[in-house]
């Protein structure tokens, strides 16, 4: 596989960093190399964050993403969709939450922009808006199709409380629906 | 030797590190980017039979670890350029009294408050000297992940060795990357752990200062029978204040000896894609270290694929630095190129080991990581 790149951008508090976690640590699970790193600012909430994800299966060195190379990038903050969306290779997808984000008119002509509305599903589908990053790591997996389905659950469910298992396996299989209906499949 | 997979992250790798080494106290102060060491050696020492405590800020946090260290086991602080900065006064004492102590900076930008959730390697210079007065610090580097754990595990092994205070850098990034290391397993590090020395003697024959001219005090553990004195002044072998002209100078001069004259039980470094370097026109030696390196593999790797014969030297103890290898590489290749997070601060020393004023560097102070395509258009613009 070539280099895999992701990259996860919110607001502090949003929870962006767990997904991140979970991408890297499941493909060194299945026998590769992961690596997540997160920039922030002072700002405890409210700076914009954003979570670069590179997988390989040969060694990584430099863990942030090169701008221009990024294949795939999630938003749900304005703010921060700004700021990083440059890296984002030209075509690359980014999904974004329409009810958060607004893109420009050539933004939509650069990059194959993909409206899912994330909070609300966490919110009103699933139940708790906590929920959210792993919405998005089911969006994302579905995209780039980076790790295989049953050991990213498996992962994440090891990186969440039991209690709440139940929730976040619906989380996962309504962001995995939602992905596969804006994909068209 | 035996090695384990662990995902994690440099700031808990650090933590995780101590405690296999067998630290038993930890004293601190939160602070930006370092706090993870803290809060997870918080979790785990009271488990290990060890105690960690919050004080109420980061002079007391180093002051509460000297003390635990003064009583003979072994302790850590861990901080940021700012915290370090109001350590200086007790590593000085440490250097001084001669008690071992691992402190981990994982560096952010400065100067002052400067930059606290970015990455910089502004601190280097700094680590050198932290206080006032002659002695040697001794600096260790950690490169990648596996080394944040590697490299605190070493920093212990050698405090007791010189019996003095020794730094680890991390900086940001590394203390916050998540991904795989490879380290020794628990069983390996215990295996690997050199106690302080002790004295068995007479306890009216202890002294603990009064050492060979190149050795480091014996300082046996509190409570154990054998009495004798901490100071910060300059002190006799029995560690009581003195201005006695020979004791003076001896001690001082120890202090320089004890670590100048076994600058090869410090001396750690990497040789990245070095091995096919012979002197020939057109190679292009980088010199980094710490999560930079990172970055100039992956350069290396796009320079070798165009060509061009790239390799790294990397320093990973920075201070004392590794002055006959670093000067004899720096020599022997025309083309050097210094990468650092900060203005400087290790080229200096290399163009001292080297004698060199024409190395070129690369350079960057916003916070921001230096990309390995940074380095890869600078070594084509500059060779």
């Amino acid at each position: 596989m070539a280099r895999t790149l992701m990259r996860f951008t919110g607001v502090g508090g949003q929870g962006v960093l767990l997904a991140g976690e979970i991408f890297a640590a499941a493909k060194i699970k299945s026998g590769g190399y992961g690596l997540k790193t997160a920039t922030y600012t002072s700002q405890v909430r409210g700076g914009p964050t954003v979570v670069d994800i590179t997988l390989d299966d040969d060694e990584i060195f430099y863990p942030y993403a090169n701008d221009g190379e990024i294949d795939f990038m999630l938003s749900v903050a304005q703010v921060s969709y700004n700021s990083f969306k440059g890296g984002v290779s030209e075509g690359g997808t980014i999904v974004i939450e329409p009810n958060l984000i607004t893109p420009t008119e050539e933004d939509r002509k650069k990059w194959n922009i993909v409206e899912i509305p994330i909070i609300t599903i966490a919110k009103e589908e699933v139940g708790n808006v906590i929920t959210q990053s792993v919405i998005a790591l089911a969006i994302a997996n579905t995209y780039m199709k980076a790790i295989d389905k049953e050991t990213l659950v498996k992962t994440m469910l090891s990186k969440v409380p039991a209690k709440v298992h139940e929730l976040n396996l619906k989380a996962y299989e309504l962001g995995e629906k939602y992905a596969l209906e804006a994909m068209n499949v | 030797m035996e090695m384990r997979e662990i995902i994690s992250t440099g700031n808990d790798l650090a933590a995780i590190a101590a405690v296999d080494a067998g630290c038993e106290f930890f004293g601190g102060y939160p602070i930006t980017p370092s706090s993870e060491v803290m809060h997870t050696i918080s979790d785990l020492l009271p488990k290990a039979g060890g105690a960690a405590i919050q004080m109420e800020d980061e002079i007391a946090g180093i002051a509460a670890a000297v003390g635990a260290a003064m009583s003979g086991v072994r302790s850590m602080t861990a901080t940021s350029g700012p915290g370090v900065s109001l350590k200086a006064e007790n590593l000085g004492l440490a250097q001084m009294a001669e008690v071992p102590l691992v402190l981990v900076n994982v560096m952010r930008g400065g100067p002052s408050t400067g930059l606290p959730t970015r990455v910089s390697q502004g601190d280097v210079r700094q680590a050198r000297n932290p206080s006032h007065g002659d002695y040697r610090s001794i600096t260790l580097c950690a490169g990648n992940l596996a080394e944040c754990y590697t490299e605190v595990v070493r920093a212990f092994n050698l405090a007791d060795r010189f019996m003095q205070p020794v730094i680890v850098l991390t900086d940001e990034t590394l203390g916050h990357m998540h991904g795989k290391a490879m380290i020794p397993t628990v069983e390996e590090v215990k295996n690997s752990i050199v106690p302080r020395k002790t004295f068995d003697g007479a306890p009216e024959d202890y002294r603990p200062y009064g050492v060979g001219p190149d050795e480091a005090a014996v300082l046996n553990p509190m409570f154990k029978g054998y009495r004798y004195h901490f100071t910060g002044l300059h002190h006799d072998g029995k560690g009581f204040p003195t201005e006695e002209i020979e004791t003076c100078r001896k001690l001082i001069q120890r202090l320089e000896d004890k670590v100048m004259m076994h600058t090869d039980e410090l001396e750690l470094n990497e040789e990245f894609m070095l091995d096919d370097f012979d002197g020939s026109e057109g190679e292009v030696l980088i010199v980094a270290y710490g999560s930079v390196s990172l970055a100039a593999k992956e350069a290396i790797r796009h320079l070798r694929a165009d060509g061009i014969k790239a390799g790294l030297f990397r320093p990973i103890t920075l201070w004392p630095s590794p002055a006959d290898r670093m000067g004899e590489l720096v020599k022997a290749t025309k083309n050097v190129l210094c990468v650092e997070l900060n203005i400087r601060q290790y080229t200096e020393e290399v163009e001292r080991v080297s004698g060199r004023l024409d190395i070129e560097g690369l350079y960057k102070v916003n916070g921001r990581a230096i990309s390995p395509y940074e380095i890869v258009n600078k070594v084509k613009e500059v060779f």
